[in-house]
């Protein structure tokens, strides 16, 4: 059995067995659901553990390099004259997914340690939360377009329903909003896709095919094709390979999300359960991150390089968008959402700046985020299930009442303003010198983005001292008196177990950071002059 | 960490000679000791008093390695270990350490000044709740300071330099609920993170431009920066090239995290805040080493500079040592007073580094270090004895504010003498370390302005003017402190004082730093500082013999005028009754309100950024969110649309339709009523209507 299969399925069986017993067992639930992500999580350890290094091993557009794939015919119908319909179940990981897969099993044990707190419909959330768990597993995995674009999709109902049924006041708008906001992005995807299909053949059996490495060859598309570089078909009077880019672009930069396109995410993180917050901060913003390397720059690389400028100057004005609109607010959970903002925009100026150092770094930066923004909405869980509040003016001085709570919110706080020590500070760091670097090595980005974004460096340490100070530090005084005094207990034994090997990991990856680099190194060089021979 | 160290240690030593490799060891371990004593703290004595006997012991275990490591490397080749941390791209960030003279020098200055004030925080923080957790946070501090100093690559350079502003946030807001600590706290990050940010843009410009972090590599004797051109616009370095903007923006980078570290102006207003932690810590971090290290960065990347901004380090320094200056005349915060004073000399430091006088700004580094720790110690014994009073005769006061205190020098005689030698150091009078270093650094300054042109004289006149303010808001602290009568229990007459110097926890680290803030130590002559060694030690290839007339007449001006000054404060406030200087006019108000400069910042730059956030927020919600809204009212909108249209025109004319024959099958309907009379009268209408049309047609 192929071990990626075994992580992508594994949730799914638990699920069943979730549907088939009874009621009357519910409280098992949770424990199921946990045990099929410590399950997960073990397999990406044994994945990681076993993923090879070298040259010889980097993937992004050599099949033959990819580990661990598994290639079955999936959808095969003979549409006569028109060839044959070749669909594969075609999965396997190269040093751009096996560290996302890591960190995204990890994240999945922490969002089901946190469905403690659901009370209400356990079949229901549960199966839901698996469902989800399969379709981003698969989403990393996935090396044809079809199954790509089939988990991509899976992903959105499941979501649909936990933040619309299990979510805050608001929930409904909040679902509605964020299901169409990513419906709209894919619903474009779909049509690059089936432009792609019709565009390339697959060299071995002459059929269109939805193999996405087969897609990052220009030799592959057929003369004259829509999407091929030599035809110089125009949509809407722009070359058709830029519409195909800027369209898979915005469908993955709505995930990211990146400024103008990200109001879908304050509001659903605000009205989503603490566990799917996790979950959303921690995985799914990923993918967008994740599909703009191994999608839009595998398979647009020319379109890519000549509009790396813009790319850059959004992640800029992410940063700096992002970081001042959480200074803004009065609302925890929104602030830390306006920070994900921020943080993910030096993804994607590292990703721009096409330099090894950028893109190292935005790979870091999504592994480092996953771990902290799961940590980081924990955390405001913890507080808003005790007092059903988190407005920041609301507390004061919980240092004094919850001083182990208050430890992980500095290790986080401090973690997440790129505190040397702590994951993100390498993130952050090497994003920049790419992005400063790239003007020199490749001339796609000017220096001035590098340092605007080191400029969000600045503000996020402004407003997360500022929450310390306000929320935690001097004398206690709560809005709701001595109730919240009781209901304000410290964590527990549950709680710091979800919140330790977040800590843990944020901190061996900011002193071991080659446990992330060591395996990306090969594929990010890979994929640097898989760009620069364009 | 630990485990971190002894890979490095293994990987490390292959490379180097026996005694290097162990000097190399000893370092490592000088380093990460306080870190062990930190984690077991952390790990194990969580809540317990053994806390501060451990961090101490791992001090005192520092001092000893770093003066093994001292010795072995003062005036040697330099040694330099290094091994792979990690590789980006084709870039490989290095883990080590660089040992030469500035490093073992200060590797040997932290113990030395940490170790006195770890047992005077023994004694000063018995009583405090954090005890343990104050301990941890000084060892985590050492940790970072002695990591800081001998690391070899820029980047560690950074982890360590954000650690010590980390280390020093914990501790400014050790008592973090006390609202005055916390604003502080975050106001010494904040004010940090802006030179981090700059320092951090300084890296990744040289890392751009020469593409290794190596600090040997780039600064080095034959090192890639001094390797460097400018010319025609263009920054060359051996490998690459870059406009020659980005040079001084790598500079602005640098300068920010001086300033901001070393408390140069625009950026020191953080100090006097940091006033808000305990005394022992504002005595190590934040006078004597911490605040040091901007001055320390400046040493490690000197080669960087050219000389229009090596004179953009003199203006700045100058100006920064004489505003400090003018501010602590009128302060009465006996804490406030002495963050200005250290704001002034690392001015100095600053100016000294300007001018070329790189020997002597680091000399003066060191003896002011030991100076300026020991009179925040005594500073601390003075206000905890005053917490005494206040709180045996629950009095209502500011135990820090000097106007209470008074004639001290007969109930703490001690201290009294012990502030004296700190004070006379501070002032610069000879005999005294401060003479050595600062006369140094004033001579050096005019013989600079006199090679630069008549404009810049005066940046050493102002330098003068302002070791007079120096002896003047001096010798108004000891004054008002020892001298004449306590002015509190002339207000309350009644209250009762049992306060005296303390146990030998207190006294031994003063006598310990006081015998350091004289002559000997540095010097065999008390008068030449060119004789010192720490300055011979650091000369650079430019060395100015005696040759020059400043090289007497500054320091007989400096002293015989400081004499006078000092005899002027004295008179001023050592007798009863005497007259005062008035305490109005704008000079006064500028000076007493801090030049103004953060209720610049307060309102202008903080209350700025908090309403453009605020405008960015509302443009978030009202225009971008707004618009998703109305494009989804938009999409509602054109549903209803469509909903109307399908209703009434094209469901509409489906009902037209209809209808239509409707009508006419009803009206037809009635031509089928089956009476005989309706067909023939039809008949007729049809016969009479085909006649009359035929007789038209016709």
């Amino acid at each position: 059995m192929n071990l990626l299969s075994l992580l992508i399925f594994t949730p799914v069986l638990f699920g069943i067995i979730i549907l088939i017993l009874p009621s009357s067992m519910r409280a098992s639930y949770k424990y199921l659901t946990l045990a099929a992500t410590l399950v997960q999580l073990v397999i990406s350890i044994a994945i990681y553990l076993h993923f090879k290094t070298g040259p010889g091993f980097a993937g992004i557009n050599h099949e033959d390099q990819f580990q661990l794939v598994q290639k079955l015919p999936w959808i095969n119908l003979d549409l006569g004259s028109a060839g044959k319909l070749q669909i594969d179940y075609f999965v396997g990981i190269d040093g751009i997914s096996v560290t996302i897969l890591v960190m995204s099993a990890l994240v999945m044990v922490v969002a089901a340690i946190s469905s403690w707190e659901i009370s209400s419909n356990l079949k229901g959330f549960f199966a839901l939360f698996l469902l989800l768990d399969m379709a981003v597993m698969g989403v990393f995995c996935a090396l044809d377009f079809f199954l790509f674009y089939t988990f991509y999709e899976l992903m959105l109902l499941p979501l649909y329903f936990l933040i619309g049924m299990w979510g805050g006041a608001r929930r409904e708008y909040a679902a509605i909003k964020f299901f169409l906001y990513t419906l709209f992005g894919s619903v474009f995807m779909l049509l690059v896709m089936v432009g792609l299909y019709l565009s390339v053949t697959d060299p071995a059996t002459g059929n269109h095919t939805f193999n996405i490495i087969q897609m990052m060859n220009p030799k592959n598309y057929a003369a004259g094709s829509v999407f091929s570089t030599l035809s110089h078909t125009t949509i809407l009077g722009m070359p058709a390979r830029m519409v195909g880019f800027v369209v898979l672009f915005i469908a993955f930069a709505i995930k990211v999300p990146v400024v103008p396109l990200h109001t879908w995410l304050p509001d659903a993180h605000v009205e989503a359960p603490t566990p799917v917050s996790i979950i959303l901060a921690g995985v799914l913003l990923k993918i967008g991150g994740y599909g703009i390397i191994r999608i839009c720059m595998g398979i647009f690389p020319d379109a890519a390089l000549s509009s790396a400028f813009w790319l850059g100057l959004l992640g800029v004005i992410s940063i700096l968008y992002g970081a001042f609109n959480a200074l803004a607010q009065r609302d925890l959970k929104r602030l830390i959402a306006y920070s994900s903002v921020s943080h993910m925009g030096f993804v994607l100026l590292g990703i721009a700046s096409a330099t090894a150092e950028g893109i190292s770094g935005a790979m870091m930066q999504m592994v480092s985020h996953g771990f902290l923004s799961a940590m980081l909405f924990f955390l405001v869980g913890v507080v808003y299930g005790r007092v059903h509040d988190r407005d920041i003016y609301h507390f004061r001085g919980l240092a004094s009442l919850m001083p182990r709570y208050t430890v992980y919110v500095m290790i986080a706080f401090f973690a997440s303003l790129g505190l040397p020590g702590f994951s993100a500070f390498v993130a952050e760091a090497f994003s920049l010198a790419g992005a400063f670097k790239s003007s020199s090595a490749n001339g796609l980005l000017p220096q001035w983005m590098a340092v605007c974004g080191a400029v969000g460096i600045l503000l996020g340490a402004a407003y997360l001292l500022w929450t310390l100070q306000r929320m935690f530090f001097g004398t206690t005084s709560l809005k709701g008196g001595e109730i919240w005094k009781i209901a304000l207990i410290d964590i527990g034994l549950r709680e710091t177990l979800a919140l330790l090997p977040l800590a843990l990991m944020a901190l061996a990856l900011g002193l071991m950071p080659s446990l992330v680099f060591g395996k990306v190194n090969d594929a990010v060089l890979a994929l640097v002059s898989f760009l620069q021979v364009k | 960490m630990v485990r971190k160290n002894k890979k490095l240690k293994t990987n490390l030593i292959k490379a180097l000679s026996h005694t290097d490799a162990q000097t190399v060891s000893f370092a490592i371990w000088a380093v990460a000791l306080p870190f062990v004593a930190f984690a077991v703290n952390l790990l194990l004595l969580f809540r317990s008093r053994i806390a501060a006997l451990v961090s101490t012991a791992a001090i005192l275990a520092s001092l000893i390695l770093a003066v093994k490591v001292f010795f072995a490397v003062w005036n040697a080749p330099v040694i330099h270990a290094q091994t792979v941390w990690f590789t980006v791209g084709t870039a490989k960030v290095p883990l080590g350490i660089l040992l030469n003279n500035l490093s073992a020098l200060m590797l040997l200055l932290v113990p030395v000044i940490a170790l006195p004030v770890h047992i005077y925080s023994i004694a000063y923080m018995k009583d405090d709740n954090g005890y343990s957790r104050y301990f941890r946070y000084l060892s985590l501090f050492c940790f970072s300071m002695l990591g800081l100093v001998v690391v070899d690559n820029l980047v560690l350079l950074y982890a360590f330099w954000e650690l010590v502003g980390f280390s020093s946030y914990l501790l400014i807001g050790f008592w973090f609920t006390r609202q005055s600590a916390v604003l502080a706290n975050k106001k010494a990050f904040i004010m940090n993170r802006i030179g981090d940010i700059g320092l951090l843009t300084a890296i990744v410009i040289l890392f751009t431009q020469y593409g290794t972090f190596d600090i040997s590599a780039l600064f080095g004797a034959d090192g890639l920066v001094p390797l460097s051109t400018m010319a025609a616009g263009m920054w060359a370095g051996p490998h690459s090239a870059m406009p020659e903007v980005w040079q001084y923006v790598a500079f602005g980078g640098i300068f920010l995290a001086v300033a901001a570290k070393s408390a140069q102006f625009p950026l020191h207003t953080w100090l006097p805040d940091a006033m808000e932690g305990p005394t022992s810590v504002s005595a190590l971090i934040h006078a004597a080493t911490m605040v040091a290290a901007g001055v320390f960065l400046l040493g490690r990347v000197y080669p960087l500079f050219n000389a229009t901004e090596l004179t953009i380090l003199a203006v700045v320094g100058c100006f920064t040592a004489f505003m400090a200056a003018t501010i602590a005349l009128t302060q009465n915060d006996l804490k406030r007073i002495l963050a200005y004073s250290t704001i002034s000399q690392l001015g100095f430091m600053v100016l000294a580094m300007g001018v070329g006088a790189y020997a002597s700004s680091l000399f003066h580094l060191v003896t002011h270090a030991f100076f300026k720790c020991l009179l925040f110690l005594v500073a601390g014994i003075v206000i905890h004895q005053m917490k005494h009073i206040k709180e045996d005769n629950n009095l209502d006061i500011d135990p820090q504010n000097i106007l209470h205190m008074g004639g001290l020098r007969k109930k703490l005689p001690l201290t009294f003498i012990i502030t004296l030698i700190g004070a006379l150091a501070l002032i610069g009078l000879p005999l005294t370390s401060g003479y050595l270093s600062k006369d140094g650094i004033l001579i050096q300054a005019f013989v600079w302005a006199e090679s630069k042109g008549a404009v810049f004289s005066i940046i050493p006149y102002v330098a003068l003017l302002t070791s007079w303010l120096t002896a003047f808001y001096v010798a108004r602290l000891v004054v008002k402190v020892f001298f004449g009568d306590f002015r509190l229990q002339k207000v309350n007459p009644h209250i009762h004082i049992h306060i005296g110097d303390g146990n030998w926890l207190y006294k031994a680290p003063l006598l310990l730093l006081a015998a350091c803030s004289l002559f000997p130590l540095f010097s065999k002559s008390p008068v030449f500082y060119e004789d010192a060694w720490i300055y011979k030690s650091f000369l650079p290839s430019n060395f100015l013999a005696r040759e020059n007339i400043y090289h007497t007449i500054v320091p007989v001006l400096v002293n015989i005028l400081a004499v006078v000054v000092i005899y002027a404060a004295f008179a001023i406030y050592g007798r009863r009754n005497s007259w005062s200087f008035p305490q109005r006019g704008l000079l006064y108000r500028l000076s007493y309100n801090e030049w103004y400069i953060d209720r610049f910042y307060n309102p202008v730059v903080v209350k700025a950024v908090l309403l453009f956030s605020r405008l960015l927020y509302a443009f978030d919600r009202k225009v971008v969110d707004g618009l998703v809204d109305s494009l989804a009212g938009a999409g509602i909108a054109l549903s209803k649309i469509t909903d109307w249209f399908d209703r009434y025109i094209v469901d509409g004319f489906l009902h037209l339709v209809t209808s239509v024959v409707q009508t006419i099958g009803n009206f037809a309907r009635r031509f089928q009523s089956g009476k005989v009379q309706y067909y023939l009268y039809s008949m007729l209408l049809v016969v009479a209507v085909v006649f009359i049309f035929k007789l038209i047609w016709t």
